[in-house]
């Protein structure tokens, strides 16, 4: 009898049913709309639009995370050549070329009906895009060349962002917070406006009320990971990060979920039950994996190397004090704005680190996840996620000795990707890490 | 004794586009403090009110970038690079402070990287909104608010009203002078080649806006005394996108048999083509102009729906619709659209924008390159193709 190879990352069981409940939204959304009501193809927007859709009864699909879906199925390769055959040019946004090609071949050869070899049922055509001012230029860029295959209305949400020291003042955080909250009071009435139908404002007020009990439990979890060992890996926290970052379907339903999950993350902080089958390295991860590659992780848990934590942005925002906020779009103003942009900013000028919460987050998380190192991710086809990886690099090593592995790639692009090379590139990183941890030893830092 | 009485015209603007720091510097021992910016939104009219010399930087196509390597990746926009690399090998000893805005997201991050690595008197990193929605007018306003407050203080000076409507002015009458010396090249063989129109908006960028009036007038009377005009071309084009402060493409261009008779490009019309209007509160006008008059990928706009939903060549109208008087008034026949590589907001307004000139009749070619000598010479060919093309 063949005996089953145990699996170095010690996987969440609570995981599973929420990834399922995340793929069950592309088949929903594919019903609701063969059932003639619209969806919205949405940018990730921190919870800004999605409170909006879900209070409006609108299905919303995410272009960026189906873009992980085609990666990882190996669907990808087709959209991304013809997104460069309509003569967009090939540098840009993965994610982006993916979706062009995907509207390309929709509208153009498929007659606006989901192309048949599609994954996980496909993105049917939307009512309604959503795009954002924020992230990256991506973000509102790519959703304007979608006008080139269909005429659908389309919104810009707004996201401020000041620089560290400028951010600091009540007077900017309130005028920003006002601006967000106005800005969603017209995107509520541009989608009144579109789709005939007025805004449920107390379901608006139990969606956000959900979502914030959501994120309560998704950072609370994030918290946990600080143990050592670390009971969860990052292929656990990429598998469930969309549920609470793309908000559709059921709320209650996933709250549950979630909860569950941190019972199981907080049992194994309790019996020391590790995410691989011995820590030897604790590693952070700056940008998202590459997604057609995540075996990377499985043979360096073999290693002994746990992932502990990842991009602040793809973390829930830290809880704020929202006592006496009564409008639910100021609270999700403030939520986005205050609770994940700028809750970093006042210890990001102490430190007199400028890069705001793309660059001091991974200060922090060195010390308080206790790291050894840094493996670092730049995406060829992403500036916006990669052109401040250079500058994190030095600042980890020049401030805390703290190693970062920089290796090259894409979320979409496989092409992009040397794993063989990335994995000899990590052996060798050990030594380096080894290296740093007695310099840390030696300079009197904790860890 | 300025320098400005030595020479005059364009042989004063060849000595600028040579020796950019050069005027600064000068001004700089007189005891004036010099601001560098990037980009177009930092708003010069402020700095112009304060009696500071605004500095536009650029990078330089000619030197290998080196010392920003270390912080910033080979696959962004190489201009901002080489600007960065310029700063850290400190080319810039002269300024006092340093204005830098959300032009772009790698323009962004790079800021944040400027300022951490290099130490300035002042910095200040101005927000701009993405969309022309009037609550984003008007926070844009507020910014605006905040750099003049930040300005205000770091000079130890105020800015009354009168001051600013007076800066607005003269930096309006710049704009109307370059829109003069633009209408050189409306004739046939046009009076102005597009390389001493390039030279003339690169100098501009260094110097304070009064003296850059005087030689915009001086350079306006030159050339139309000019007696040997630019030789009659068949090709009359159009030179559209990322930033161009070197004058090697254009060279290329028309040593290849072209006329460059109009730009849509930063260091051109883009920085000098829409006006502040003098609104009763002078900001007003400002942040209309930045946000809203200045036409550039990075701002999004949309026409608005009409009762039968979206509409592409609506939409295509009101982002590119100035184009169309661009054609008509400068009898364009072709267009060069061009980027540096890695830009993304010009790179995904490539196929719409060659929809929209489409529409026109008018053909284009899109040409990258990653902002160094080398990488244009290899474009030189598809340059003669596109000419043959025209006929």
């Amino acid at each position: 009898m063949v005996q089953e190879k145990k699996r170095a990352i010690n996987r969440l069981q609570t995981m599973r049913p929420i990834r399922a409940e995340i793929d069950e939204t592309y088949k929903a959304n594919v019903e609701a709309s063969k059932a003639g009501n619209p969806i919205a193809w949405a940018m990730l927007t921190i919870w800004l639009g999605d409170a909006i859709f879900h209070a409006m009864d609108i299905g919303a699909t995410y272009p960026e995370s189906y873009g992980a879906v085609c990666a990882a199925s190996g669907a990808a390769q087709s959209y991304l050549d013809r997104s460069d055959e309509e003569g967009f040019p090939t540098h840009m946004c993965g994610y982006a070329r993916n979706c062009i090609g995907y509207a390309a071949r929709m509208m153009k050869d498929c007659g606006g009906e989901i192309p048949p070899e599609a994954p996980m049922g496909g993105m049917p055509k939307p009512a309604v895009l959503l795009s954002r001012g924020m992230s990256c230029d991506a973000g509102f860029k790519w959703f304007q060349a979608l006008a080139r295959y269909m005429d659908t209305p389309m919104w810009t949400l707004e996201m401020p962002i000041p620089g560290v020291k400028e951010g600091l003042s009540e007077e900017v955080r309130e005028r920003n917070v006002a601006f967000m909250t106005k800005e969603l009071r017209d995107f509520v009435s541009f989608m009144e406006s579109v789709f005939g139908r007025k805004m449920d404002w107390d379901k608006l007020s139990q969606t956000v009320q959900d979502l914030e009990a959501i994120g309560r439990v998704w950072y609370e979890t994030s918290e946990l990971r600080k143990a050592i060992p670390c009971p969860m890996h990052s292929r656990d926290f990429w598998t469930c990060m969309s549920g609470p970052s793309t908000p559709t379907g059921d709320l209650k339903k996933k709250l549950k979920l979630y909860q569950d999950l941190y019972e199981e993350v907080k049992d194994r902080v309790e019996n020391k039950v590790s995410a691989v089958v011995q820590e030897k390295y604790r590693v952070g991860f700056t940008e998202l994996p590459p997604w057609h590659s995540l075996k990377l992780f499985d043979t360096l848990a073999e290693r002994g190397w746990n992932f502990v934590v990842e991009t602040w942005g793809y973390h829930p925002a830290v809880p704020i004090d929202l006592t006496g906020v009564n409008d639910p779009l100021e609270r999700l103003a403030r939520i986005s704005y205050s609770g994940l942009t700028t809750s970093c900013f006042q210890g990001a000028a102490q430190a007199g680190e400028y890069m705001g919460f793309l660059g001091y987050p991974n200060l922090k998380y060195a010390e308080e996840y206790k790291l050894d190192g840094f493996f670092l991710h730049p995406l060829l086809s992403c500036r916006a996620a990669s052109a401040h990886l250079w500058y994190v690099q030095d600042r980890l090593m020049q401030k805390l000795k703290v190693p970062s592995l920089m290796v090259e790639g894409d979320i979409v692009d496989v092409r992009m990707f040397d794993l063989a090379d990335a994995l000899k590139k990590a052996e060798a990183f050990e030594e380096i890490m080894d290296h740093y941890k007695e310099v840390r030893k030696k300079e009197g830092m904790e860890w | 004794m300025p320098v400005a009485e030595e020479t005059k015209g364009l042989s004063r603007v060849k000595e600028l586009y040579q020796d950019r720091p050069q005027r600064v510097k000068e001004l700089k021992g007189e005891g004036r403090k010099v601001i560098g910016y990037l980009c177009i939104y930092p708003v010069v009219e402020m700095m112009t009110a304060l009696d500071l010399v605004p500095y536009r930087l650029f990078g330089d196509m000619r030197e290998p970038i080196t010392k920003a390597d270390a912080c910033l990746p080979p696959m962004v926009c190489p201009f901002l690079r080489s600007s960065l690399d310029l700063a850290l090998k400190d080319k810039y000893p002269f300024l006092d402070g340093m204005v830098m805005a959300h032009i772009c997201d790698v323009g962004e991050r790079m800021a944040h990287i400027w300022r951490t690595y290099v130490d300035y008197p002042y910095f200040y990193f101005m927000d701009v909104p993405h969309t022309t929605h009037k609550s984003a007018l008007d926070m844009f306003k507020e910014e605006i608010k905040g750099f003049q407050k930040s300005l205000e203080s770091f000079t130890g000076k105020e800015i009354s009203a009168e001051k600013l409507k007076q800066a607005i002015r003269v930096h309006n009458d710049q704009r109307a002078l370059v829109r003069e010396l633009y209408d050189l090249r409306k004739t046939d063989p046009p009076l102005i080649t597009g390389t001493e129109v390039l030279q003339v908006m690169v100098a501009l960028a260094g110097i304070p806006v009064g003296e850059g009036n005087e030689l915009l007038r001086d350079v306006i009377n030159e050339i139309k005394q000019r007696e040997e005009k630019s030789p009659k071309q068949a090709a009359r084009l159009l030179v559209w996108g990322s930033v161009i402060d070197d004058v090697s493409l254009i060279e290329i261009i028309e040593n290849a048999g072209a006329n460059v008779v109009m730009d849509d490009i930063c260091v051109g019309t883009r920085s000098h083509w829409s006006e502040v209007e003098l609104t009763p509160d002078p900001l007003d006008g400002i942040a209309y102009r930045y946000l809203v008059g200045i036409k550039c990928p990075r701002t999004f706009r949309e026409a608005a729906l009409d009762p039968k939903g979206k509409n592409y060549m609506a939409d295509l109208e009101n982002r590119f619709g100035y184009l169309k008087d661009y054609v008509r008034g400068w009898n364009v026949n072709g267009v060069i659209l061009q980027s540096v590589r890695y830009c993304d907001t010009h790179g995904y307004e490539v196929p719409a924008v060659r929809d929209y000139l489409n529409s026109l009749g008018l053909p284009s070619v899109y040409l990258e390159h990653d902002y160094s000598q080398s990488s244009l010479a290899p474009l030189r060919t598809r340059i003669e193709a596109f000419l043959e093309v025209l006929g």
